[in-house]
């Protein structure tokens, strides 16, 4: 796909880094209205702007109303009444729904903050109330790097490492500001990545950083050099890579449940669920890719940190100390079935007076890479996204038929089986029960990615590879064997390498 | 600056870098760590009774050489009571496999081994060569690894073995794993990941108790072993997914070198999440379902040749198209009245996998449901198994030659 044709585009600037289809294009008609031209491939079809942004639009469209279902449904009302199609019982009570969008400032995300206000707009015209209202929350990875004052309207320092940082800051306000001029109807906000620091999601002490558990209230500057040098201690870049994504998603939840939102959206394309599905793999958490993939409720951890100052006496004890709560925040990914660069186009097609794609930072200096993480070497993440650039380029349909089969693995709690009745799992679910009960009846969560723990799956790994005493004699890391019991495989990789 | 000592021993000087987690060991414990992770992989798994009669499916290959020497030493170390012997397949290429099979001869006489070596002529009818001047050298590798899976498997047979080991590395299997999940195909993903294929209801089992090496280990290994093995690369390459997930692994390893094994912990765990699939790694407890994997599925992996058998020369190219259809299908479905035959298919699959056409005259896969080929009364998911329908073309072809 990706290769326009301009001839009668409104925004030909924007059409730039497209390709023209071959010169017969103008000659036929698009597929879908045979009446305009067609001027885009859509999915080996022949497609006008029109229906190609329709095309785009009736996708999110269709996940938008899973999820006004799924709010309703988990709202504990009664279901029977409700019944979203349009042509239902007059207009409904006023809007409860409150959204949250997790807006990237790339292209995805940036489509779907369109495609939402399309929505909301469309039912307003009908004379309906908005279906939901929206918080569009932008995570700021900015600060960091170097002493430069950080977070929020700090000082503005134009020498050495601050610079990049603040020039960057300076864009997404920019850009921000014209967002909100642009979607009046939605709130808009950043939160800087630091404040992650001293959240509760996260299992500080378990981590080994006492010292983050409960600084919430410490300033700015202390959490970003904190966090800062956490990130320089961490093993690789695709470490760094991880955990900026993991304590970006900490955040969006957090910012979520502080405004009391029903739902978490997140613009991921086809294409980034196709991405996620390879690199977490890669990482080492396949047990969570149905948790990941899929659309619906994820366990919210909150971690109170442990009254007894002295270390835990035996690696046992560890995972007992700290008490755990979970609550639930509901998850969608609105734009599951479009690819990519299909919304890439989109965002350069759709919106009005200019595409959205113009209100947005340039791509190459902004989205790839944040400053707490190096630029040196390519991260696994990066790989992949490489990696189905290319796939898409060529074999769409494999891209999106990888995220949808991985979709439908099931999700299990602490590898015992859970899911559709299935008896297989029961075998696995025993053997968990066996040795330490008491451990089971808690489902516990990862202190770091917040996914449910695979505690056979452990067991069975551990049997299958060994104690592995050839590593412990190796590496000396006093925090490695506490970490085990309450950090899940991937995430323990993450932070030891 | 003074040499670093071994991490192990802390006396000899640490001459290697472990690929697998950059450790810094010498030689001699390099070589015994290598050996006691392979030791550990069979024991937790089960892998052999005492007595049992183990056929080493030997290409002359690293893979193949390292499994016969370490497991000939393990044998002896901890007595295992196994009886060893060598299995290999002459494909029939000239040049390809004469060097090898000598290789193979000479492994026999330093390893003290018996050898069996089982021809596809004899086999089949055919040799390689014999393929590639009727069909041509597009698609030959489809025949190669089709004939070759089934060839271990009936060479075994001939010697009344009931157990194929073959040198199947942990880069293999993490490959098998991306491949897998690039095709979308859950199914073979968890019947992958498994340490044994096959089970109590097939006549002959494999296994791959390299599964935990690394490729880079096994090499190293060879090499400080001194051990005569023959390198070379297979001359077909592997078909599209294969080769994309090699290059993935590759990149992979690079940039995180526990990722070969994180991928295979993952795709372990992604195993018990497939809906209907047997969830155990050990083979013992899928007596009531099917096998956890038909030999069939899995590649030999013993000639380096890792082709799956798509008879196209593009399987992604193949697949694409089959999943636009399928889609097409879809839309089509709303109108009953066009229900479309590959809407239908589409419909019917359960685990997500697309119905893929292997050959112009077999029908797309469905489900695996375990049977025994008509004709030659191989395991097979079909009718008639593979390796008989590439024979019938090729049978065909000759005849007409002849007339
Ligand atoms: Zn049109
Ligand atoms: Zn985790
Ligand atoms: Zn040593
Ligand atoms: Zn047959």
């Amino acid at each position: 796909m990706a290769s326009t044709s301009p001839p009668s585009t409104s925004s030909p600037a924007a059409m730039s880094s497209t390709t023209t289809t071959a010169t017969t294009a103008t000659a036929k008609p698009c597929i879908k209205c045979r009446s305009n031209p067609g001027t885009l491939d859509s999915r080996g079809q022949l497609v006008c702007h029109i229906c190609f942004q329709k095309f785009i639009s009736q996708k999110c469209i269709k996940q938008i109303g899973l999820l006004n279902k799924d709010v309703r449904s988990s709202s504990s009302q009664s279901l029977s009444a409700y019944h979203l199609s349009q042509k239902n019982s007059g207009p409904p009570q006023a809007s409860s729904r409150r959204y949250l969008l997790g807006l990237s400032l790339g292209a995805s995300s940036a489509a779907l903050l369109e495609l939402l206000n399309e929505n909301v707009e469309f039912q307003l015209s009908k004379g309906r109330n908005a279906p939901f209202e929206l918080e569009v929350v932008h995570v700021s990875c900015a600060a960091g790097a170097g002493a430069d004052g950080g977070g929020g309207g700090g000082g503005l320092e134009d020498d050495g490492k601050g610079r990049t940082t603040t020039e960057r800051e300076k864009v997404e306000e920019v850009v921000l500001k014209r967002l909100g001029g642009r979607y009046p109807r939605f709130e808009f906000r950043v939160v800087y990545l630091e404040e992650v620091v001293g959240l509760e999601t996260v299992d500080w002490e378990g981590l080994g950083l006492e010292d983050f558990a409960g600084s919430s209230s410490t300033s700015t500057t202390t959490k970003a050099e904190k966090l800062q040098q956490l990130f320089d201690n961490l093993p690789s870049t695709t470490s760094r890579t991880d955990l900026l994504r993991l304590f970006t998603r900490h955040l969006l939840i957090a910012e979520a449940r502080k405004s009391h939102c029903h739902a978490l959206l997140l613009g991921s394309s086809t294409t980034a669920l196709a991405e996620l599905t390879l690199s977490e793999t890669a990482k080492g958490r396949g047990f969570s890719l149905p948790w990941q993939i899929n659309d619906g409720v994820l366990g919210v951890p909150s971690f109170s940190p442990s009254s007894s100052p002295s270390p835990p006496s035996s690696p046992a004890d560890a995972g007992k100390k700290t008490k755990m709560e979970e609550t639930g925040m509901l998850v969608y990914h609105p734009l599951r079935d479009a690819l990519r660069k299909e919304l890439v186009t989109f965002t350069k097609l759709a919106g009005q007076p200019t595409p959205i794609a113009e209100l947005l930072p340039e791509t190459d200096s902004f989205t790839t890479t944040a400053a707490v993480v190096s630029h040196k070497d390519l991260s696994i993440d990066e790989v992949m996204v490489r990696y189905f650039a290319e796939v898409e380029e060529n074999y769409p349909s494999i891209v999106a038929n990888v995220a949808r089969t991985t979709g439908k693995l099931m999700r299990l709690f602490g590898g015992a089986g859970v899911a559709d009745g299935d008896g297989d799992e029961e075998g696995g679910g025993k053997a968990v029960g066996e040795d330490g009960s008491e451990d089971n009846d808690e489902e516990r969560l990862c202190g770091l990615c917040s996914m449910p723990l695979d505690v056979l799956g452990d067991e069975r790994w551990k049997g299958e590879l060994g104690e592995d005493s050839y590593r412990d004699a190796l590496v000396v890391d006093k925090g490695a064997k506490r970490m085990k019991q309450r950090i899940c495989y991937g995430c323990e990789r993450s932070i030891r390498g | 600056m003074a040499p670093a000592l071994c991490a192990i021993c802390k006396t000899e000087r640490a001459n290697i870098k472990r690929p697998k987690n950059h450790a810094r060991v010498c030689k001699g414990c390099f070589l015994t760590l290598f050996e006691e992770e392979v030791h550990h992989t069979i024991v937790s798994s089960n892998l052999f009774y005492p007595g049992e009669r183990v056929a080493i499916g030997a290409s002359g290959g690293k893979d193949s050489t390292v499994l016969a020497s370490v497991l000939k030493t393990l044998n002896e170390r901890y007595n295992y009571g196994l009886e060893l012997v060598l299995l290999s397949i002459d494909e029939g290429i000239k040049g390809y496999r004469d060097d090898s099979l000598e290789t193979v001869k000479r492994n026999a006489v330093q390893y003290d081994m018996p050898l069996k070596i089982v021809g596809y002529d004899e086999l089949y009818g055919w040799t390689m060569d014999q393929v590639v001047e009727t069909i041509g050298k597009k698609g030959n590798c489809t025949y190669c690894g089709v004939f070759r899976r089934q060839a271990l498997d009936r060479g075994a047979k001939m010697l009344d073995i009931k157990h194929v080991v073959t040198g199947h590395n942990a880069d293999d299997v993490a490959e098998t794993i991306l491949m897998n999940l690039l095709r979308g195909d859950m199914g073979r993903l968890a019947r992958s990941t498994n340490i044994v294929t096959g089970d109590d209801s097939s006549d002959v089992k494999r296994s791959k108790p390299l599964k935990y090496a690394y490729e880079k280990e096994i090499v190293m290994y060879a090499y400080h072993k001194k051990l005569d093995y023959f390198s070379t690369e297979c001359i077909y390459s592997p078909e599209a997914f294969r080769g994309t997930a090699r290059a993935l692994i590759k990149q992979l390893e690079r940039i995180r070198p526990s990722a070969i094994l994180d991928i295979l912990r993952s795709g372990e765990d992604m195993a018990r999440l497939v809906p209907g699939e047997s969830a155990s790694s050990c083979g013992c407890k899928g007596k009531s379902k099917p096998p956890a994997a038909t030999a069939a599925e899995d590649d030999g992996g013993i000639g380096g040749c890792g082709s799956n058998g798509a008879a196209s020369g593009n399987e992604m190219a193949a697949m694409e198209k089959q999943l636009r259809e399928n889609e097409a299908a879809e839309e089509l479905e709303v109108d009953v009245s066009k229900l479309s035959l590959a809407g239908r298919a589409a419909e019917s699959e359960t685990d997500g996998a697309v119905p893929l056409k292997t050959n112009k005259n077999s029908k797309p896969v469905t489900r695996q449901t375990l049977g025994n080929c008509k004709r030659c009364g191989y395991m097979s998911s079909q009718e008639v198994c593979q390796a008989c329908m590439l024979l019938e073309g090729l049978n065909k072809n000759r005849a007409q030659i002849q007339i």
